[in-house]
């Protein structure tokens, strides 16, 4: 899709879609939302609709911030404690690494 | 593991309908789907006319400029086009070979096959293994030929909503299902602890913006980026379900049977392609690579009529094969468009079919994991490469459907032969 040639209305009801849409547990549909739209809302000459695009790439790059820290909070913790938390670490392992303690 | 049944046929579909293009088509697409190219051609008729897909309306609507300077735009795009194929395909054979390499799991041999490729191959007894590779080879083919008359059949009689649900429900598959077992083989190669919850996180993540920007509408690098990956994946399961010299067999087959389809006037690519120009819609929302920017199309956007003709170009390929994996479809057609849109003076791109990307990767991949060493693979590589280029060649002097297979695969298994038995 090239933004260049939708019209301004056409862009911000995609860049809302993709606002809530990472509401279902998708950070990575905000990082892209971000990316995509960010030359649009910041760099861009100020159309209408560009206010509201700038509020939700605000708001999904909170929301993707939470995200980040979150699951490295946990990518963390598991990584650290999994060998220690015994039979709960190999519950919730996928793949269990060769040799190791 | 026996994969399912729709990824299969989704995938022989898209190869199959790629290959079969009716020599009468005048556009451009190298699919072997007849259906694209000419609703391509009617379709861009009324905007712009395509670069190379039609001479006649080009040269209509470029009526003021001198000959010469159409000349020159028409191979101005063909050598910029050439070089915006290369860098995907050879990203795609980059990921394959690079996983072939490197994790063991798909150089694995198992015991269990695809249903496609019924016969196993004895490895005792030449003539026994020749004879069943042609016979897995001929119930491959057979399978990809059904599913594209199905595919044809079902687009006929206008039952799109099951079509747009096969497309979904492979690429489903391909984004969920297949990234899943080859993440799963990427942490057990490199001896890596991962958790239920985070795996769940990201492959929830990669399938759904996946679904959304193949289907839907999406940054167009996301797209073209998620179209190489699943042509990777299905590369990949290939090189792992095909027995050895069934799937060399097969890649010849598939090239043969392209070519033929290509030149063949009747088939059921024309079909698909002739129903949908008289009722002027696009196909359905499928797999094709389109390369360049697209104003005002968005590839995965379907509403767009643009695009849908775009898309039904490609498609007409792919649907005429197999409804089941519309991508994979999409992707055999190895459609190429030229397209010049004269009000704006912008191209469209160049569209490749995702079954194109998937048969060379297969090539290539085979030859990493047989080869003894790095000569074979690079062998490969540039042959397909300069096939590619050939074919876009032959496709701006023809300027009409190609098949995108048959030069590249042909150069290909010369070169893995040759290079293979130097020793």
């Amino acid at each position: 899709m090239n933004l260049e040639r939708m019209p301004n209305e056409e862009k911000l009801s995609l860049c809302r879609r993709y606002y809530l849409g990472g509401f279902a547990f998708l950070p990575f549909l905000w990082l892209v939302n971000v990316l995509w739209f960010f030359k649009e809302a910041f760099l861009k000459p100020a159309y209408t609709e560009q206010p509201q695009i700038k509020s939700y790439i605000k708001k999904s790059a909170m929301g993707l911030i939470l995200w980040v820290a979150v699951l490295t909070t946990w990518i963390t913790i598991f990584q650290h404690f999994r060998a220690r938390w015994g039979e709960v670490g190999d519950y919730l392992s996928f793949t269990i690494p060769l040799g190791t303690a | 593991m026996n994969t399912s049944d729709s990824e299969e046929d989704s995938y022989n579909e898209r190869s199959a309908l790629v290959q079969c293009e009716s020599p009468t088509i005048p556009s451009y697409n190298q699919d072997h789907d007849m259906s694209l190219p000419q609703e391509t051609d009617t379709k861009r008729r009324r905007p712009v006319s395509s670069g190379l897909d039609e001479p006649g309306p080009v040269e209509r609507e470029r009526a003021s400029t001198p000959d010469g300077e159409e000349e020159e735009l028409t191979l101005k795009y063909g050598a910029k086009h050439v070089i915006m194929l290369f860098i995907p395909v050879t990203l795609c054979m980059v990921v394959v070979v690079a996983t072939i390499k490197s994790v063991s799991f798909y150089t694995e041999k198992t015991s269990q096959r695809l249903i496609y490729t019924p016969f196993e191959e004895d490895p005792n007894s030449v003539g026994q293994r020749l004879l069943n590779s042609i016979l897995n080879t001929m119930v491959m083919i057979s399978v990809i030929v059904v599913m594209t008359i199905i595919l044809v059949v079902l687009y006929k009689y206008r039952c799109y909503k099951f079509i747009h649900g096969w497309l979904i429900l492979s690429s489903l598959m391909l984004l969920f299902w297949f990234s899943f077992m080859y993440l799963g083989e990427v942490f057990k190669t490199y001896n890596v602890a991962m958790d239920y919850p985070t795996l769940v996180m990201i492959i929830w993540n990669f399938g759904v913006v996946g679904m959304i920007c193949i289907h839907w509408k999406g940054p167009l690098r996301l797209q073209q980026a998620y179209l190489i990956v699943i042509s990777a994946l299905m590369a990949l399961i290939f090189i792992k379900y095909l027995p050895e010299w069934s799937a060399w067999v097969i890649l010849g087959a598939i090239s043969i049977y392209d070519l033929i389809a290509v030149l063949c006037p009747k088939g059921p690519l024309r079909m698909l392609v002739e129903t949908a120009q008289e009722r002027n819609e696009p196909i359905f929302p499928a797999l094709i690579y389109s390369s360049a920017m697209v104003w005002m199309v968005g590839m995965a956007d379907s509403s767009n009529p643009d695009s849908a003709d775009e898309r039904q170009r490609n498609e007409g390929g792919a649907l005429a094969q197999e409804g089941v994996e519309s991508e994979d479809d999409a992707a055999q057609g190895g459609r190429r468009r030229y397209s010049a849109e004269e009000d704006l003076e912008e191209d469209r791109g160049v569209k490749l079919g995702l079954g194109d990307f998937i048969f060379y990767s297969v090539l290539v991949g085979k030859a990493a994991t047989t080869g003894g060493d790095w000569n074979t693979t690079l062998a490969c590589f540039v042959a397909i490469l300069i096939g590619l280029c050939l074919t876009l060649l032959l496709l701006a002097i023809f300027k009409k459907a190609l098949p995108a297979l048959p030069i590249s695969i042909t150069f290909g298994l010369v070169f893995y032969f040759s290079t293979d038995n130097l020793n």
